[in-house]
C-alpha cells in the first residue's frame, strides 16, 4: 500500500433497520496513509457510524445495510470481517471502560500484539513504549478494574496504539482526560509512537473529538487534524476539505446546530473576525460583549446546606460490618484512613452557590461526591446537612422506571403525583414531548436533562453532579449549564465535579482543587484560576478563552456572562422546534 | 472477597509458580480419587494433608483460609445431618422424633470431610492462579481456542466490575428513595428488581462492547503468539509426583490398616 490510499469509501449510504432514514447518505471519502482527518457534525450525523464502516463493525457487527464500497488498505469491507481488518485498522470506542477486557493493565496492552504474531520478546518493550506514549507507563502492573475513567481511557488508548496500525480510528479519544492525559493523546498523534520510526510510514487518523481546543493545546487549528469532513443532521458531506476552511465556511449552521468548535472559529462566527483571540479585531468584538453583558445581580449567599469537616474519603464503598467482626473495626478504621484517597477534607456548600471540584484523573473526586451524598461512609470526619440529591456520571445507572414521566416522579411522596410538580419538571427541562418515551431509548443529551430533572424535582437544598459534560454536544451542555444556575438561583447549593474548565467558568461561583491527598485550594473562581500554584498542584491547564477573560481583569460574575453569551447562538437555535 | 483473588505476580508462592492446568489436573484426579471413598479416616487424612499443604504452598492467611471455608462447612453439615438421620442401621441416639444411627454418622462424616476436602483443594487452586494464566495454559497444554479463553478473560472482568456497578446502581437508587424513621433509604422490592434490570441493561451492553472491542483488537487472527507461555516445568512434576505419591500412600496404608471402605459401606 505504498502510494495507494488506505481508505476509500465510494458511495456508502447505512440503512438502519429500526430508522426509516439512512444514518449516512453517499459519502465519499479518500485518506491517504498518514493523513489526519477531523470529523464533525452535529449529534445523530452519523459520526460514529462513518468510523464503524471504515473499522467493518458496519456491516459485519451491527445489523445494518451498507451500500456502496469502503475499501481499507486496499480490502474491500465484504471480504474482511472486523478481526480481519484490526490488521490494518487500529480503534478507540467512544466507551473506554467497556473496551478494556483483561484483568491487567499490561496484558490488556500485549492482547493485539500478541493476536497480530508480534515476537513475544519484543512485545515487553512495546507495551512499555506505548504506555509511556499515552503517559500511563506507572499503571503497567495495576489491575484494570481498579482504575478510574481517565486511567481506562489511557489504557485503551494505548493498546490501540500499540499495535502500530496503517488506520488509526479515535471516537473521542479525550472525554474522560485530565490535560495531562490529553497531552499524552495529542503528542502520540503528533510524532512517531514512542520515539520509533515506523516502517511502513504513519498511520492515517480518522477522529472525532468534542474537546478540539483541549486537544490543539495552544496551536489553535493549526493543532488540528489538517482536514476536515462536516456531516450534515441527515448524514451526508457538506464539506471536505482543509480544516481552516470547511470550519470557517459552515461555522454558524454547525454552532447553531450544537456542535463543538475551536474557538478560534467559533469566535469568527460570533465576531466575523478570523484569527482568534490574538487578532486585535476579535478581541475588540469581545470587549465589546463584555461591555453589554449586564452585570450578574445574584442573590447574597445563604446559610450552608452542607459542611463537610476532617473528611476522609475512602476509593471503595465501606460494607457494613457484622457485629462479630466488631473487634477488627478499629484496625479496619485506621486502615481505611490510610489508604483513604483524600485525607482533611473541610467543605461548606452555602445556599445560591455553584461550587466546582476540580483535580486529576483518580484524585478522588467522584469518591468525595459519593461521601458527600452519603452514599458512602467516611473513612474519618462528618458530613452535615440535610440530605442531598445527586445526578451521576452515567445517566443511565439512574434509572429506574419505563417511561420518562414515572422516571421523574421515581421515589416522590405519595401525593406528588398530582401536585403537578413533576409535570412542571417535564415542561421546565424540555422533555414534555419525551413524556411517555422509554428512558433507555433517550439522546446523550435528552437522558441527561432526565437525570437533572429527576433530581431536582425532590427540591433537596443541595444537588451534586458528577462530570455531567461527557459525550454531550455543546447545546446539551449549555442546556445543562443554564439548568444549573438556575438550581443555585433558586436558593440550592450545587457541588459540579469536572474537568471541562470551560464549562466549569461558566457556571462556577467558588473553586475546590484537589489533588496530593487533599485539598489544595479553595476560593472564588477567578482567584483560584488565577493562583498559578493551584493550576499545577491540581494538574490544571487553563482553555485559552478563559485565560484570556481572567487576563481582561473579569470577576467571576462576568466571565459567566460573557461565556453564557457565547452560548446564545446554540440557545437560539435550540429554541427553534426540530 | 478480593483477598481471595489470585495475585498477578506469579513468584508470590509456590504452587503459584505451577502451571494450571497441572494443578487444575491434580484436584480432579484426588477429586475423583476419593469419589469411592466412604469410610470417614481417609479423607480426613487427605484434608489435614491437603490443608496444610494449601496454608504453605499458596501462602493463604489462615483467617482468609477460614472465610473461604464457610460454604463448604454449610454443605458438608447439611451432608452429615442427612446421612446421619435417613440411613438405616444401628441406633446410637434418639432425639425427639428423629433417630441418628451409627452407618449414617460414619458415610455422612465421610461425605462431609471429602467435600471439605475438594473444597480445600479448590480454594488452593483458585487462590494460586491468575486467571490470564490459567487461560494461556488452558490454551498452550489444553489447546483450547483462544478465542474462548479470552471472551472467559472478558466475563472475568465483566464480573469483577459488577460489585461496582451495582454499588453505582445502588447509590443511584438510594439518593432518591424515601427515608426510613432511622435515616436509611427504605428498599423496596420494586426498587431492588429495578437495579437488577438495571445491572443486567448495562451488563448486556457491555458485554455487546467487550465483544466488538476483542474483535478490533484482532482476536481470532492466525497465527498468534503467547507473550508470556506457561510452560511445563520440572517443578509440575514434582508437584504431581508428590500429589499423586501422597494419595497413593494414604489409600494404601489406609487399606492395610483396615480402615478404607469403599461403595460396600452403603449396603
Amino acid at each position: 500500500m505504498s502510494d495507494d490510499a488506505s481508505v476509500v469509501l465510494d458511495g456508502v449510504t447505512v440503512r438502519h433497520h429500526r430508522r426509516p432514514a439512512p444514518l449516512l447518505r453517499d459519502v465519499h471519502l479518500r485518506v491517504a496513509p498518514g493523513e489526519h482527518v477531523l470529523v464533525v457534525g452535529p449529534s445523530g450525523s452519523g459520526k460514529s457510524t462513518l468510523l464503524r464502516v471504515v473499522s467493518g463493525v458496519v456491516p459485519h457487527t451491527v445489523s445494518a445495510e451498507l451500500e456502496g464500497t469502503a475499501t481499507v488498505a486496499g480490502v474491500p469491507t465484504e471480504e474482511a470481517s472486523v478481526v480481519e481488518r484490526s490488521r490494518h485498522v487500529g480503534v478507540l470506542a467512544q466507551d473506554p471502560a467497556s473496551s478494556v477486557c483483561l484483568p491487567v493493565v499490561e496484558q490488556e496492552v500485549a492482547l493485539p500484539l500478541e493476536n497480530r504474531a508480534v515476537d513475544a520478546a519484543a512485545i515487553d518493550a512495546r507495551v512499555d513504549a506505548a504506555l509511556a506514549a499515552v503517559g500511563a507507563g506507572h499503571l503497567r502492573a495495576r489491575r484494570t478494574a481498579e482504575l478510574s475513567g481517565g486511567e481506562v481511557q489511557r489504557v485503551a488508548l494505548a493498546a490501540t496504539l500499540a499495535a502500530e496500525p496503517a488506520v488509526l480510528v479515535l471516537d473521542e479519544p479525550t472525554s474522560m482526560l485530565d490535560p495531562a492525559g490529553v497531552a499524552a493523546v495529542r503528542s502520540a498523534l503528533d510524532v512517531t509512537l514512542g520515539g520509533r520510526t515506523r516502517e511502513d510510514g504513519e498511520p492515517a487518523v480518522l477522529l472525532v473529538e468534542h474537546r478540539l481546543d483541549d486537544l490543539a493545546g495552544d496551536r489553535g487549528l493549526a493543532g488540528l487534524p489538517a482536514r476536515t469532513v462536516a456531516l450534515s443532521a441527515d448524514g451526508h458531506v457538506l464539506a471536505d476539505g482543509p480544516t481552516d476552511t470547511v470550519l470557517h465556511e459552515l461555522a454558524t449552521g454547525l454552532v447553531a446546530a450544537g456542535c463543538w468548535l475551536p474557538l478560534e472559529v467559533e469566535l469568527a462566527a460570533l465576531t466575523g473576525h478570523r484569527g482568534g483571540l490574538r487578532a486585535p479585531a476579535v478581541a475588540d468584538a469581545l470587549r465589546a460583549v463584555m461591555a453589554a453583558a449586564p452585570a450578574p445581580a445574584g442573590p447574597p449567599l445563604g446559610a450552608p446546606v452542607l459542611t463537610a469537616r476532617g473528611l476522609a474519603v475512602s476509593a471503595r464503598a465501606q460494607r457494613p460490618r457484622r457485629r462479630w467482626m466488631r473487634r477488627a473495626r478499629d484496625e479496619d478504621a485506621r486502615a481505611a484512613v490510610d489508604s483513604a484517597l483524600l485525607r482533611d477534607v473541610d467543605l461548606d456548600v452555602r445556599a445560591g452557590e455553584v461550587v466546582a471540584v476540580l483535580g486529576a484523573n483518580g484524585t478522588g473526586k467522584s469518591s468525595l461526591l459519593m461521601t458527600l451524598a452519603g452514599l458512602r461512609a467516611p473513612a474519618a470526619g462528618e458530613v452535615r446537612g440535610p440530605r442531598p440529591a445527586m445526578v451521576f456520571q452515567d445517566a443511565e445507572h439512574q434509572l429506574v422506571a419505563t417511561s420518562v414521566r414515572a422516571e421523574v416522579a421515581a421515589g416522590l411522596p405519595a401525593g406528588a403525583a398530582t401536585d403537578g410538580r413533576v409535570e412542571a419538571a417535564l415542561v421546565e427541562h424540555r422533555l414534555e414531548h419525551l413524556a411517555d418515551a422509554d428512558p433507555h431509548r433517550l439522546s446523550g443529551g435528552e437522558l441527561r436533562r432526565l437525570s437533572v430533572a429527576a433530581m431536582l424535582v425532590h427540591d433537596r437544598p443541595c444537588l451534586l453532579v458528577d462530570e455531567p459534560t461527557l459525550g454531550l454536544d455543546r447545546r446539551a451542555v449549555a442546556d445543562l449549564v443554564r439548568a444549573l444556575r438556575r438550581t443555585a438561583a433558586s436558593g440550592r447549593g450545587v457541588v459540579v465535579v469536572s474537568h471541562d474548565l470551560r464549562t466549569v467558568a461558566a457556571v462556577a461561583d467558588r473553586v475546590v482543587v484537589l489533588g496530593q491527598g487533599g485539598v489544595v485550594a479553595d476560593g472564588p473562581l477567578v482567584d483560584v484560576l488565577r493562583d498559578p500554584g493551584a493550576l499545577r498542584r491540581g494538574g490544571l491547564v487553563l482553555p485559552a478563552l478563559v485565560r484570556w477573560l481572567l487576563a481582561e481583569g473579569l470577576d467571576g460574575g462576568r466571565v459567566r456572562t460573557v461565556l453564557a453569551a457565547l452560548d446564545a447562538p446554540v440557545h437560539t437555535a435550540a429554541a427553534v422546534p426540530a | 472477597m478480593s483477598a481471595l483473588l489470585a495475585p498477578e505476580d506469579p513468584r508470590a508462592s509456590a504452587l503459584a509458580r505451577r502451571d494450571p492446568v497441572v494443578k487444575l489436573a491434580l484436584v480432579l484426579a484426588v477429586s475423583l480419587a476419593v469419589l469411592l471413598v466412604l469410610d470417614p479416616v481417609t479423607p480426613a487424612v487427605l484434608y489435614l494433608l491437603a490443608l496444610g499443604g494449601v496454608l504453605v504452598g499458596a501462602r493463604v492467611s489462615p483467617r482468609a483460609l477460614a472465610v473461604a471455608h464457610v460454604p463448604f462447612v454449610a454443605f458438608a453439615l447439611g451432608q452429615l445431618l442427612v446421612n446421619a438421620l435417613s440411613r438405616p442401621g444401628t441406633v446410637l441416639a434418639e432425639p425427639g422424633p428423629l433417630r441418628v444411627t451409627a452407618d449414617g454418622l460414619e458415610v455422612g462424616t465421610a461425605l462431609a470431610l471429602r467435600t471439605l476436602l475438594v473444597g480445600v483443594l479448590a480454594i488452593g487452586f483458585v487462590t494460586s492462579t491468575s486467571p490470564v494464566r490459567l487461560m494461556t495454559s488452558l490454551q498452550q497444554n489444553a489447546h483450547l481456542n483462544p478465542r474462548v479463553t479470552y471472551a472467559v478473560l472478558a466475563g472475568y472482568r465483566m464480573l469483577q466490575e459488577m460489585p461496582r456497578e451495582w454499588d453505582v446502581l445502588r447509590a443511584a437508587h438510594a439518593v432518591r428513595a424515601p427515608l426510613r424513621r432511622d435515616g436509611t433509604p427504605t428498599r423496596s422490592p420494586r426498587v431492588l428488581l429495578g437495579t437488577v434490570f438495571g445491572l443486567l441493561v448495562v451488563s448486556v451492553r457491555k458485554g455487546e462492547r467487550m465483544a466488538q472491542s476483542l474483535e478490533q483488537r484482532g482476536l481470532g487472527l492466525a497465527p498468534r503468539t503467547t507473550w508470556r507461555p506457561s510452560p511445563l516445568t520440572r517443578g509440575d512434576a514434582v508437584l504431581s509426583v508428590l500429589v499423586l505419591g501422597v494419595l497413593g500412600l494414604v489409600l494404601r496404608t489406609s487399606a492395610a490398616a483396615g480402615l478404607l471402605a469403599g461403595p460396600g459401606a452403603l449396603s
